[in-house]
């Protein structure tokens, strides 16, 4: 019996929430998620060179691999901004967050890395699976977000979308109803600032506790029946990570479209739409002056 | 001891956030069929669109799945 559920069965330690410390550089400890993510940024490193200098006019397969992706991402990017202009602002940044965590989520499903250990500690954990890693990556994403959007709007008008004291001096000028109207709108925007803290919270959580429950699963089937089952978490695993980074950069994306001023559309559209009535304007009257 | 028990309680309260996400999950995804079924040519768009929507659903059960390991 004994010898069947070492056979059948790979018993290994649920982690825990907390980081595992590798070894300490001049006393500040280096977890296993920070060395993966210069791991990775090495291997992006790599990659960048090697296609910048095989770059050729025609494509070897590896090449057009990357031609591939680049365009998933760009009509990713394109379907949600919709603004060619406004994608072309944005893509290195979303570009970067989901090349980064589709290769930070999946890295450790290659065979074998997940059992070289240093002190007992392996090297190759999913660094999304460390809550530090993924708040991290949300915290840079929404402080660029409020850059950008400083940038758009300048540093008032920026601050005027949370502390909305202008609309209520306006509406109050109008009328009774209008002012008070906007004094709701005034404490409405003050909890726009909780609402900036909650994007934080549910991006970082949200790709932490994927990329966790899925190690943990693991190890738990494995456990249970080494051999079949895993396979199907393991393609199941493939997809949810390539979906998390998805996810994270289309929601980023969503929170610079809530950012940027939405009139860009409009102030390209709205000279041609005065040309176009003045224009038909012009004909009538000529239509009137001709009748006439 | 009381106090673990009450750990236990709350651990098992958890699992009511699957029933939460598995209703969301099953409802957004009843729905995009139902729009692809009424116009097939903006499956694609829609196939894509339900996937966020459903990671989006499914990320509250994985929050209480943090906090299962919290308590």
């Amino acid at each position: 019996m004994n010898f069947f559920t070492d056979i059948l069965q790979v018993q290994r330690e649920i982690p825990g929430i907390e980081p595992q410390i590798l070894f300490e550089v001049f006393g500040i400890p280096v977890a296993t998620s920070s060395f993966m993510i210069f791991f990775i940024i090495l291997l992006f490193l790599v990659v960048g060179i090697i296609i910048r200098t095989t770059f050729t006019v025609y494509p070897t397969k590896f090449q057009v691999l990357f031609e591939e992706l680049y365009g998933a991402m760009k009509d990713l990017v394109d379907e949600v901004t919709n603004d060619i202009r406004r994608s072309e602002a944005i893509f290195p940044m979303i570009g970067t967050i989901f090349l980064y965590l589709l290769v930070a989520n999946i890295i450790t499903l290659v065979p074998g890395l997940a059992d070289i250990t240093v002190n007992g500690n392996a090297i190759f954990a999913t660094p999304t699976a460390d809550f530090n890693t993924t708040l991290g990556l949300a915290l840079g994403a929404v402080i660029i977000i409020n850059i950008i959007s400083v940038k758009e709007w300048g540093i008032l008008a920026h601050l005027g979308k949370f502390i909305k004291i202008k609309p209520v001096v306006l509406g109050f000028k109008k009328s009774m109803g209008d002012g008070a109207m906007a004094l709701v709108d005034m404490f409405v925007g003050v909890l726009d600032i909780v609402g900036e803290i909650a994007k934080i919270i549910s991006l970082s959580i949200r790709l932490f506790a994927n990329m966790y429950a899925g190690n943990i699963l693991m190890i738990i089937l494995m456990g249970a029946f080494a051999y079949v089952v895993p396979a199907i978490w393991y393609g199941m695993s493939l997809f949810v990570g390539a979906l998390q980074a998805m996810v994270f950069s289309t929601l980023v994306a969503a929170y610079y479209m809530l950012a940027i001023k939405p009139s860009s559309e409009e102030s390209e559209t709205s000279p041609e739409e005065k040309k176009i009535t003045t224009a038909s304007v012009g004909t009538t009257d000529a239509s009137v002056a001709e009748a006439a | 001891m009381e106090q673990e028990a009450a750990q236990m309680i709350g651990k098992g309260l958890l699992g009511l956030s699957m029933m939460g996400s598995g209703l969301g999950e099953g409802y957004l995804i009843g729905k995009a069929l139902e729009a692809m079924g009424r116009n097939p040519d903006m499956a694609g768009t829609i196939f894509t669109r339900m996937l966020i929507g459903v990671a989006l659903a499914e990320s509250t059960a994985l929050y209480a799945f943090a906090l299962f390991f919290l308590i």
